[in-house]
Formats: C-alpha cells, structure tokens, sequence
C-alpha cells in the first residue's frame, strides 16, 4: 500500500506529461540544463546569423589577438575568429548529437524489442553481439573503429569522383557519427530488451494479443510507449557523453577535421600547437574546454531532472 | 470497560505537488480494552493512513498530522518523542499489512525478523528470542516451525507470510492490534484461516482490534463496533448487529447493498454505488457524499453534516437520516 | 543454477572468438602498415616485403588469424613490431599490467568508499540541498572533460606565464605541493599516484552514488520499511539491516562488473600522468597498427569481462537468497 500511496502522494492526479515539466521547472540544476541544451541548439541553427566572421576566414594581420570588440573571444594563431569558430563549433557538437543518437535508436530499439519480445535465438543473437561490443575497451574502441573507417569513407568518396569532398573534412563528421552510432547503440538495445521483457508480460499487453492486433502493431502502440521513460533518460544522458567523445575523438585527431569548427579539434589546436607557442593565449584553451564542459554538464542535468521526474519512486 | 485508545479530532495531510490532500478530516473515536473495532470504507478513505497516525508511521514528507490527539493509556502519542513511541510500537501496538508478499524483508530470514522486536522490547538474547519465535509460529499454525524459522520470505506462500506477519505483531503480546487489510491480498479459503487466527488469539490474548477493511462481508464476524468512513471523514458508527439491521447513512447503506448475500432473493441483483470519491484536494464544503447521494437535499450541498448521535449508541454524519430509515423500509 | 554458469562457460570462447576475429580484421585492414612505421616512410620496398614475408604478414587474412591463434594457445601471443620492437607481447603486458591493475584497483575502492556513502546520504535526504549538492558535484565531475587536463595541469606547471597567477599563489599555496603530486609515476603508494587515482575514481563515484541513491530511495518506499518502523526499532537499525541490506545488492554487482575493467587501462590518464600501465601501450599499439598488442589486450579485456560476468552471477546468489535458494 505504501507504494500505491507514495505514487498518489507524489503523483497526484494530473496529466504525467504535465508533472514532468513542473518537475524539471522546479529543479534548478536540470532546468540549467534545459535552458543551456535549448541554446546550444538555437546557436547551432542560427549559427549563419550568428556568427560574425566565416569559422575558416584566416587573418594573419589580426592572428593570435586577445578578445576585442572586434573579435569578442579573440583569434586563434590563424587570425580566425575565435567567437565565430565557437558558434559553428555548436552546429556541428549538435549535428553529431542528433545523428549519432539516430544511429542509435535506428539501430538499438528496433534490435532491444525483438530481443526482448521474440526471445530466443533473436535474443541470443542480438545480446550476444551487444556482449561484443561491450567487451571490447570503451572510448578507444571507438577511437580504434574511427581511425579504421576513416580511410574507407575517404577511398570510397574519392571513388564516387567527390574529390574536393574526400579532402575538405566534412566527412570526418560521417566517420564521427558511424563509430560513435556502432558503438553506442548496443547499451540503448539492452535497455530497450530490459523494458519490453517487463511489459510484455502485463495485463493490456495480453488483452491486445488476445483481441487480435498485430504483432507490431502491439510493438509499437503498447510496449515501446511504456519503454519510453528510461529510453528518454538514457538517451539525454547519452547525449553529454556524445558531445563528450566528438570532443575526444577531435582532440586526438580523429574525429572532425579543421578547418571544420569543432570545440575538441579548437582546445585541441589551442592545447597543443598554440600553447608552447603562445602560452599568454589562455582564452583559446578555457573558452572552448569551458563551453564543452558547460554542455556536458547541461545534457547530464537535464538526464538526471529527468530521471527525477519520470521516476518518481525511482 | 476501560477505555484503551481515544483519538480526538485527528487531521493528516500530504503536501503533493498538486496541492494538499485532506486524507484523515477530523476524526474521533474510542476502544475499550479488548474490543475489536471495524473501520470500513472505499480505498483512499483515510481508514489506513489514520491508523498509520497513529502509530506515527506516515511518511513525513509529504504527510502531516495537522492536529488532534491520540491518547493511548492516558498518554497523547502524537506529542510524546521519538523514543517513547517506538517503545509503544510493536511492543504495545502492534500492525499487520496488508500484502504479506512485500511487507517482510526479502533478504533477512523470518526468525531474525520475529526476533528482533523481541530482543529490543523484550530484552530476550538470540536464543530466547528464537525459540520464542518458534513458539510464535506453531500458535499461527505453522507446520515444521523450527524447521522453518529459518527459511526466508519467498520460501514461505503468500497464507503462511500473513501467518508470519501476525506471529511477528504478536511477539511482545501487545494491547492493540492493527489489522490493515490484512486478508485482501489472499486467497478466500486462506481469509477465512487468517480471520479464524485472529479470532482465536485475540480470545487468548484478550487485546484489542482495530480491523481495517473495505469489505463488511468480511468484518461481520469479528468486530463488536464499525466506523465506516468516507472521504476521510467518520460517517457513521455503532455496533455491529445495529449498523447490518439499521444503517443510517446512505453510504453506508450503498456498501450493504454491494456486498453478496446468500439470504437475499435471487433476482435482487448487488447495486453498486455509483459515481466516485470527491477529489480530496479540493472537498466539496457540503457533504462529501452529496455527489453520489440518493437522498441529497439542498441543505447537503452547503453544510457538511457533523456525526451526530441517531440512536442509541449509534452516530450518523447525515443531515436526512430519518429520511433515510423512513424510505428504506420500502 | 550450474547449467546456468556451464552456458557462460561456454559462450565464453565464441565470445572471444569473434572479439578476435573483428579486432584481427581492423587491424589489418585498417589505415597504415606497421612496417612503414617501422622502416619509415622512404623505406626500399624489398626491405619491406622481406620484413612482411618474415612476420607473415603477406599470407590471406585466414592464415594470418589462423596462425595466430595457434599461436595464442601454445602461449605465444607474438611480437610487438614497433614501438616495443621484437619484445614478446606476453612479457610487454606481464610487466605493464600490474600498474594498470593497481591503478585501477585503488581507483574502485576510493569509488566505493566515497560513492556509497554519497548515495545513501544523498538517498536518505532526497531532495534536500545536500541531494542537490552530492548529485551536482557527481554529474560535474563525470561531465568535465579530462582533455582540459592537460592545459590545466599546464597552467600550474607553466604558470610563471601567466598574469595572474601571483594572485592565485596568495590566495592559496600551492607551491610547495606541487612536485609532490605531479610527475613521473613511482607506485600507486606515492603520492603522485593521487590524481592519476582520483581522476579514475570519478567515473566509479558517479555510478556507485547514483545506483545507491536510487536503490535507498526504492528500498525506503517497500512496505517492509514500514513493518520494520511498526515493530518499534531504531531509524539506524532500520536504515542499516533492513534498507541498506537491499540497497547494497546492486551496489556489488556493479563494482564485480568493474572488476572486469581492472585491465582495461584509461590511456588518457596514462599517458598524462606518465603512469606505465597497458592503457598507453594500448594507445601507443593502436596508432602504430602493432597488431600483436592490440589483439592481446583485447583478448584479455574480454576475457575479464565475461569472467566478470560470471563472478557477478556468482555473487548474486550469494547475496540474494531469493536466488540462493532456487537451487
């Protein structure tokens, strides 16, 4: 009875949807989150208005300058604007977050719900190569994945006569995304498994069955929206560590590729080359680690305020 | 006989996020020694979370006792500290759940769990209070209890953990024993072991009862006096025998008519009542049944009618409950 | 129970099976040539493909793996073609492996000793400014990304450069400490072995105080907290025997699961803190295609975790007599 009272108590009587909002809204930390994730976003779309200088326009008249009205975050050793390099810097950790969490669910929750729902060799399959994946060690897997692909993407671009296209760097965002999305979709399959082996055995499930829907109909419309909650939390706290690896992958050099703006191959120029050089130049390594790590933050507090929300006994 | 437990005027609320839920509106009654009280009502009528206040067993937060008084012994519970009510609990009020499936610990074996209020009020050592416990569970009918004081939770079904939840509130041979629906989640063969057992060792033990129960089929043969409350509010309240012959309140008798009886005719269909409880965050300022009320008058709508004294030794909270008497006849 | 642990035994070698063959075919279908790297760009092309024919690295991809593997079980894991240049891979990793391991080890105990206390406060208070504050501090740390190390370790280390740093000196001397705690690795006892060790805890800390915080607040909701109250002990004795009891049991099969990780080495911390653990050989090896390395330490990092694995199945049943007793 507790736990029924709990869920009146701490639930009441109003639309779920509803609550969870009020709880985020109440919840400082997550609603930094909410807010920062919902900037970044918008910098990422209005990224052309934004910006004052193109992210690649090199100025070796004006190159490693300290902020300025001119140059509102300074230039790089290039002469680039710094400022403007940071905005397309959050098109692109934005761009690489959506796709890669695509990737996954394309790739995790269709795989999770015939896992769990059919059992059997689907499941053993399936959880066998999740096993896999997940046996093989974390971030440099997906290094060691990402420097293989990399060459492949390139050959087969320059084979489709796209140049120009094979050496500009954009495709090292499709290198980026494809490691990232192999990798990360086995942990969102597991989670997906978990859920429907719970619902799939209750009551309105059963009852579906029985009045004759479909198999995938009862997939779709009665289990994965039960499923929905810990797939939305894992996927908000997927997409800190998904920005957070873009930022790695960059940094080592494998991941996006200048002059493509990404603020893990900016610390990584500032951090690397830049900073034996110039070591006054601290605003090129704290303002682009500073804006990673705010972005991190805000994607992992918006997870947790929604874990809080969605769960409220947890 | 001497009065055991008075409480006077008891409020409790949850602070929810909607607002605040009214659970327990002011209610009042007594128990003598040794008499065992029915407290009926619909789920989420305050029945359960005012004796959970009085046992100080609310979570808080969100929950609050507002105000009233609880006074067992001479004593108000609600004003003692920490300290003295845990020596009150278990080992002067006892309480058995409703759902024995989870109400015992998964991962600790029932004889640490009889045995551990008995060592705390009792003073026993290990030993005492195992074989104290073995004694426990053959009075409750377990077979094999030594063998079986060891097992845990999940190797015992669902007849015998309710079994063990009543050994474990008898342990230190208490004054009171709250019984919180404690036959509902079992089988009807099973209830009738478990009301039987309670029966039994109440005889021999000479405590009180206070049985919570939404059903009255299943209180009529135990309770000397019902409480039938709605909306967290004491509707109506008298003996037994007087409320089966001569319900006053309409909502009372709206639950007579929903339970089967074998001496009714066959065509006398079971009318359930209709409609739902009012929305406890915001009661209505009149009669919290109005909505669902056969009898309703203007007067109902405005006025919440206070529980008032119909007949002898008989309360009714309902300002037409001659109306009542007079069309029940027909 | 028994047939259970005899089909993970089983699994077992198909799993290793295709974790090897997938790494076998990364690394050699992969970018670059471990005999460019070793002779250099402007190599004679006869010497390099005398060098391929002598390590067998001429033949199809199926000898190769199939070599290998025969190889691998008389004990022969080959050798390394680059950076640790014939060196046998086995004796490479017998002798980087211990650090790595103790490394990881402090780092898993620093976790549990800061994390569950964390989470059971965290649990016990929810939603109180010191939940608010634990779960902040665990989210910002796992979320700062250890990339900024190294220009802040730089910043300390360079900081004559720096404006204002006399300011910062003032305010809090930290002179004096610094060579104690930075620099080359001298044992996990020393006591430049705390960052190295702290910075691997977070990630330990994050998870253990999130899984006890969200296991006390389930536990404390069950009706057998309730019945536990009702029989009159002690809030401490309710939290300790009847709440953390069930709240500590995901708790151990999470650390048994980063057991398995006990020899995977973090190359980023590694390489930083200049620990010689397998985390920078693992790094070195990858960008230098020196297969041998690189499929060694992958063999043997899904070897710990199936075995992790099982040990946590193991452990369940010990602690959980729900499963203990099925038999």
């Amino acid at each position: 009875m507790t736990r029924s009272l709990n869920r009146v108590m701490t639930w009441g009587v109003r639309p779920p949807w509803l609550q969870v909002a009020r709880r985020i809204v109440r919840n400082p930390p997550a609603l930094f989150g909410l807010v920062v994730v919902i900037g970044v976003v918008l910098v990422a779309l209005l990224a052309p208005v934004l910006a004052p200088y193109p992210y690649d326009k090199q100025n070796l008249d004006a190159a490693a300058q300290p902020p300025s009205a001119a140059h509102w975050l300074g230039t790089d050793a290039l002469g680039r604007d710094m400022f403007s390099r940071i905005i397309w810097g959050a098109r692109s950790a934005v761009f690489v977050i959506v796709m890669v969490t695509l990737v996954g669910l394309a790739l995790g929750v269709p795989l999770g719900a015939a896992a769990g729902y059919w059992g059997g060799w689907v499941d053993t399959l399936v959880m066998r190569l999740a096993d896999v994946l997940f046996a093989f060690p974390g971030l440099l897997f997906v290094f060691f994945v990402a420097a293989t692909i990399k060459p492949g993407i390139e050959a087969w671009a320059r084979a489709m006569g796209w140049r120009d296209l094979a050496q500009s760097g954009y495709l090292s965002y499709g290198v980026v995304i494809l490691s990232l999305g192999i990798v990360g979709w086995a942990g969102l399959a597991r989670l997906v498994r978990a859920q429907v082996l719970t619902v799939k055995e209750r009551e309105f499930v059963i009852a579906a069955h029985a009045l004759g829907v479909p198999t995938g109909r009862v997939i779709t419309r009665h289990i994965l929206p039960n499923a929905l909650a810990p797939i939305i939390i894992a996927l908000s706290m997927g997409m800190g560590d998904i920005a957070l690896s873009e930022g790695y992958l960059s940094f080592m050099g494998i991941g996006l590729q200048p002059p493509a703006p990404s603020w893990g191959n900016i610390l990584a120029e500032s951090a690397g080359r830049y900073w034996r050089a110039f070591p006054q130049m601290v605003w090129l390594v704290w303002i682009p680690g500073a804006i990673l790590a705010a972005v991190v933050f805000a994607f992992n507090f918006l997870g947790d305020g929604l874990n809080e929300a969605l769960n409220p006994e947890i | 006989m001497a009065t055991l437990l008075e409480v006077k005027e008891l409020r409790t609320e949850f602070h929810t996020q909607d607002g605040v839920v009214h659970a327990v509106n002011g209610v009042s009654f007594t128990l003598d020694e040794g008499e065992t009280l029915g407290l009926v009502g619909e789920s989420g009528c305050g029945k359960s979370v005012s004796m959970l206040s009085v046992m100080r067993l609310i979570p808080m937060p969100p929950g609050k006792i507002v105000s009233g008084q609880v006074l067992f012994q001479g004593r108000d519970l609600l004003r003692v500290d920490d300290e003295e009510i845990r020596s009150v609990r278990g080992n002067k009020i006892a309480m058995v759940f409703q759902d024995p499936m989870t109400s015992l610990n998964p991962v600790l074996t029932i004889n640490t769990q009889i045995s551990e209020a008995l060592e705390l009020h009792q003073g026993m050592t290990k030993e005492q209070a195992r074989k104290r416990s073995i004694e426990l569970l053959q009075m409750v009918g377990i077979p094999e209890a030594e063998r079986r004081v060891d097992d845990y939770p999940h190797q015992f079904s669902g007849g015998m953990r309710q079994r063990a939840m009543i050994a474990m509130a008898l342990s230190c041979s208490p004054q009171l024993l709250i019984a919180d629906e404690p036959t509902t989640a079992l089988d009807v063969t099973i209830q009738a072991q478990i009301i039987d057992i309670v029966k039994r060792l109440k005889r021999e033990l000479g405590m009180a009862v206070v049985w919570i129960t939404h059903d009255l089929g299943v209180i009529a043969g135990i309770a000397d006096r019902i409480n039938v409350m709605y909306a967290g509010f004491i509707v109506e309240s008298a003996h037994v025998k007087e409320i089966f012959a001569n319900p006053l309140h309409p909502y009372t008798l709206g639950l007579l008519g929903s339970i089967p009886r074998l001496d009714a005719a066959l065509k006398s269909k079971l009318t359930p009542i209709e409609g739902l409880p009012p929305d406890l965050i915001a009661l209505p300022k009149g009669c919290p049944f109005y909505d669902r009320c056969h009898y309703r008058t203007e007067r109902c709508e405005n006025e919440n009618p206070p529980l008032e004294l119909g007949a002898v030794r008989h309360s009714v909270a309902c300002w037409n409950w001659q109306d009542v008497r007079k069309l029940r006849k027909h | 129970m028994g047939t259970f642990i005899l089909r993970r035994l089983l699994w077992l070698p198909v799993l290793l099976f295709f974790v090897s063959v997938i790494t076998f075919a990364l690394g050699l279908y992969g970018p670059g040539d471990p005999v460019q790297v070793m002779l250099g760009l402007h190599a004679n092309p006869e010497t390099v493909a005398r060098i391929r024919q002598e390590y067998g690295l001429d033949e199809p991809f199926y000898v190769q793996y199939v070599n290998y593997v025969k190889n691998v079980l008389q004990g022969n894991f080959g050798y390394s073609l680059v950076r640790y240049r014939d060196q046998p891979v086995g004796r490479l990793i017998a002798e980087h492996l211990p650090v790595t391991v103790q490394l990881n080890l402090c780092a898993i105990v620093v976790g549990i000793l800061i994390g569950v206390p964390l989470g059971l406060i965290a649990g016990l208070y929810r939603d109180r400014w010191i939940d608010l504050a634990v779960r902040a501090v665990v989210i910002a740390s796992i979320s700062l990304p250890i990339i900024l190390l190294n220009p802040v370790l730089s910043f300390i280390f360079f900081r004559e450069h720096i404006v204002f740093v006399p300011l910062l000196d003032r305010l809090v001397s930290i002179g004096p400490l610094l060579p104690q705690v930075a620099g080359r690795w001298e044992g996990v006892l020393s006591p430049k072995a705390i960052l190295p060790v702290l910075i691997e805890a977070t990630g330990v800390i994050a998870i253990l105080t999130r899984q006890m915080r969200a296991g006390m607040i389930e536990v404390l909701s069950e009706d057998y907290i309730r019945t536990a109250r009702a029989k009159g002990l002690r809030e401490r004795v309710v939290i300790v025997r009847h709440a953390m009891r069930n709240a500590l049991i995901p708790i151990v099969t999470l650390v048994g699961l980063m057991l398995g990780g006990l020899v995977a080495g973090s190359f980023l911390v590694e390489s930083w803190f200049d620990v010689p653990g397998v985390g920078r050989i693992a790094y070195e090896a990858l960008f230098a295609r020196d297969y041998y390395v690189i499929m060694a330490l992958t063999l043997l990092i899904a070897l710990a975790y199936v075995l992790a694995n099982l040990l946590v199945d193991l452990m369940y049943g010990f602690l959980d007599p729900r499963i203990r007793t099925m038999g």
